[in-house]
């Protein structure tokens, strides 16, 4: 029996072979088999709603919000919601509206940027750790772990006080923050891909060190990754919101949710609408990324996987 | 000329406790010398755990010797630098035996087999999907399956990807760790198949690692036997499977299901691999063992078909309960079986 008729005997001896059924059934990546998977679920698909239009609201901010945020006026001081004022006024007079649209930007940038530094600088220190083993992994892994048991926010106020407030800083001490989450978690990861068959098969065939690292081990482990970040970034979000509340973000009078809170507590009984819309906006985008999270983690997980 | 030779080649995996105190070591490969000739197809045999798998990979030098030699075309692997090691891979490659594990489940097959021919430069740059449709059909797939994923596959077609991949940078030496044992029986005719027809179209150098006495009996010219981390016993496959000499052969032929006469069943259980007994190993398992046999570690003789017994001359001729050849009549069945089916 020659090789060539093999797999249609193959395919009668298992009965339903994959490459039995219909040809017109196109190739799927697991990327997109993923993302089918999210789709289903509603929960998921409502963070992203949320998600998606508050990433809209803070890219066009200029068009969408009634007023200029920094314009103060001393006859509109803490007004309530109204007509023309839809979430009332702050203590110097500034719409609520426009300042909460303007403090989705801080928000926002502030989780997407730290959490992607803070991927940047953790996961190839992970993978470094987990491939290479040795005296790096040593370290690397023992400053992740010494980093991981000081509480999160108390390490970022350290920090963001240490490099002066400004949201920059804030960012970057965010990121700094949560680098070792990233660390741990593809080092972990890095390990494990290490002992695979396919792993040994890719040095067997005479991949250098750095191209199993990125072209084998990283497209492996991205899917946990993206679940890490997304939550990542919903945690980024009440540290930047905690530092700005603390004076060590967002600077006034620009406008950070955290800061709006701040000025907030001042007058909680009597102007409740400076702190509520603020708040719920915190809490909407926050929930909003777990929901993300939950459902790409969910998504990604090949147990959970049911065509 | 030999293209690969190990010489008295030792590797220990040392053991610790939860606490990281050493407990002692396993002795995985423990004092193998080895010649497998330009074109040969060796077989290596033995119970799970005697070390085949970790000599395959010595062999490779995927994993560092404690002590030996490796020569691959009379070089000495252990001291090339890393980075000549990773160019001498183009010629030796090694096929794995779980194919759901050993195809990176983010590469779609154009990608797999595509990557040893740009490692290692084998075909010109923007020719790669030419020569990766050339292998998949090669290995019986069709051309179009280079766009799919590994997961839309099954085991056996999984296999003859991982055989392409392995094939396509041009090795002259592959080593098969148990390149069947995952699969269906049904499907393992058709891939041991396909090796021997590889093999033989390209004049591979090929060491299988098995403990399936039926597909070593179908292709292996050589067969040498393991035992605890040593060979106990290396010949001609037609000698050893119808004179074995040693007792651990005998039993290991005996053991093979469904025939006649039966030598003495193995008593026992495999001795630990961390304190292997005394003399030869296998003396605790050995119903022909003598007092020598305690005390003094017997040498594999370098004759064409030599055991490491010292009663091995003494012993009576091996009953040869498996001329019936049983293993071979069972793969003789699978492919009658598939031959109809595909005439159907």
């Amino acid at each position: 029996m020659s090789g060539s008729d093999a797999p249609s005997a193959e395919g009668r001896a298992q009965g339903t072979e994959p490459l039995n059924r219909p040809r017109q059934v196109p190739p799927e990546s697991p990327f997109r088999r993923a993302l089918r998977q999210f789709f289903r679920h509603p929960l998921p698909v409502f963070g992203l709603v949320v998600v998606t239009a508050f990433v809209l609201a803070a890219v066009f901010a200029p068009l969408l919000a009634p007023f200029d945020p920094l314009q103060t006026s001393w006859t509109l001081v803490r007004k309530a919601p109204s007509a023309a004022h839809w979430f009332g006024t702050d203590e110097n007079g500034r719409d609520v509206l426009a300042r909460v649209i303007y403090g989705a930007r801080a928000s926002l940038m502030a989780g997407v940027v730290a959490v992607s530094l803070a991927a940047m600088i953790g996961v190839p220190l992970g993978l470094l750790a987990g491939l290479s083993g040795g005296w790096a992994e040593t370290i690397i892994g023992r400053v992740a772990d010494a980093m991981l048991a000081v509480p999160f926010l108390i390490l970022a106020i350290a920090l963001a006080a240490f490099l002066g407030p400004a949201l920059e800083n804030a960012m970057l001490a965010i990121a700094i923050t949560a680098s070792p989450v990233f660390v741990r978690l593809s080092r972990g990861m890095a390990l494990e891909a290490k002992s695979t068959d396919w792993a040994e098969a890719a040095r067997a065939m005479g991949n250098p060190p750095w191209r199993l690292a990125l072209v084998h081990v990283l497209p492996n482990i991205i899917p946990p990754l993206m679940v890490q970040a997304t939550l990542s970034i919903a945690e980024a979000i009440i540290a930047e919101a905690s530092l700005s509340f603390l004076g060590l973000g967002q600077q006034p009078p620009n406008p950070s949710w955290g800061s709006m809170l701040n000025s907030a507590q001042r007058f909680l009984t009597q102007a409740p609408w400076m702190a509520i819309y603020p708040g719920v906006a915190i809490f909407l985008v926050v929930l909003a990324f777990n929901l993300v999270g939950d459902g790409l983690r969910d998504a990604l997980d090949p147990r959970s996987q049911r065509r | 000329m030999n293209l690969l030779e190990l010489r008295d080649l030792r590797k220990l995996f040392p053991v610790r406790d939860a606490l990281g105190r050493h407990r002692g070591a396993v002795r995985a490969v423990d004092g193998v010398s080895l010649s497998v000739a330009q074109g040969e197809v060796l077989a290596i045999v033995g119970e799970s755990g005697c070390g085949k798998s970790t000599l395959g990979r010595l062999a490779l030098r995927m994993i560092e010797p404690d002590a030996g030699e490796v020569r691959f075309g009379g070089e000495d692997l252990r001291a090339l630098s890393p980075a000549a090691l990773r160019a001498r891979r183009r010629d030796m490659q090694l096929i794995f035996q779980d194919p759901f594990a050993s195809l990176d489940p983010r590469m779609t097959v154009e990608a797999a087999i595509a990557e040893p021919l740009r490692l290692h430069g084998v075909v010109p740059r923007g020719q790669e999907s030419a020569k990766v449709a050339e292998w998949l059909e090669r290995v019986g797939l069709r051309a179009d399956h280079a766009r799919r994923w590994p997961h839309e596959f099954s085991g056996g077609q999984r296999q003859r990807i991982a055989i392409a991949r392995a094939l396509a940078s041009g090795p002259k030496l592959v080593i098969g760790d148990e390149p069947v044992s995952a699969l269906d029986v049904s499907i393992q005719a058709q891939v041991v198949n396909l090796l021997q027809d590889l093999i033989r179209d390209l004049g591979l150098t090929f060491v299988l690692i098995s403990h399936d006495l039926a597909v070593v009996r179908h292709i292996a010219d050589r067969v040498a036997v393991m035992y605890l981390g040593r060979i106990v016993e290396l010949g001609e496959t037609e000698q050893v499977f119808s004179r074995p000499r040693h007792p651990y052969t005998r039993a290991l032929l005996a053991a093979v299901p469904g025939q006649g006469a039966k030598a003495p069943p193995l008593a026992g259980d495999v001795p630990s691999p961390m304190a292997p007994p005394s003399g030869c190993r296998f003396h605790t398992r050995c119903g022909h063992a003598v007092a020598m046999c305690r005390e003094v570690d017997p040498v594999l003789p370098s004759e064409a078909h030599a055991a490491a017994c010292h009663l091995a001359a003494e012993l009576p001729p091996a009953i040869a309960p498996h001329e019936t050849e049983t293993g071979g009549e069972r793969l003789r069945r699978l492919q009658a079986f598939f031959t109809q089916g595909t005439a159907a």
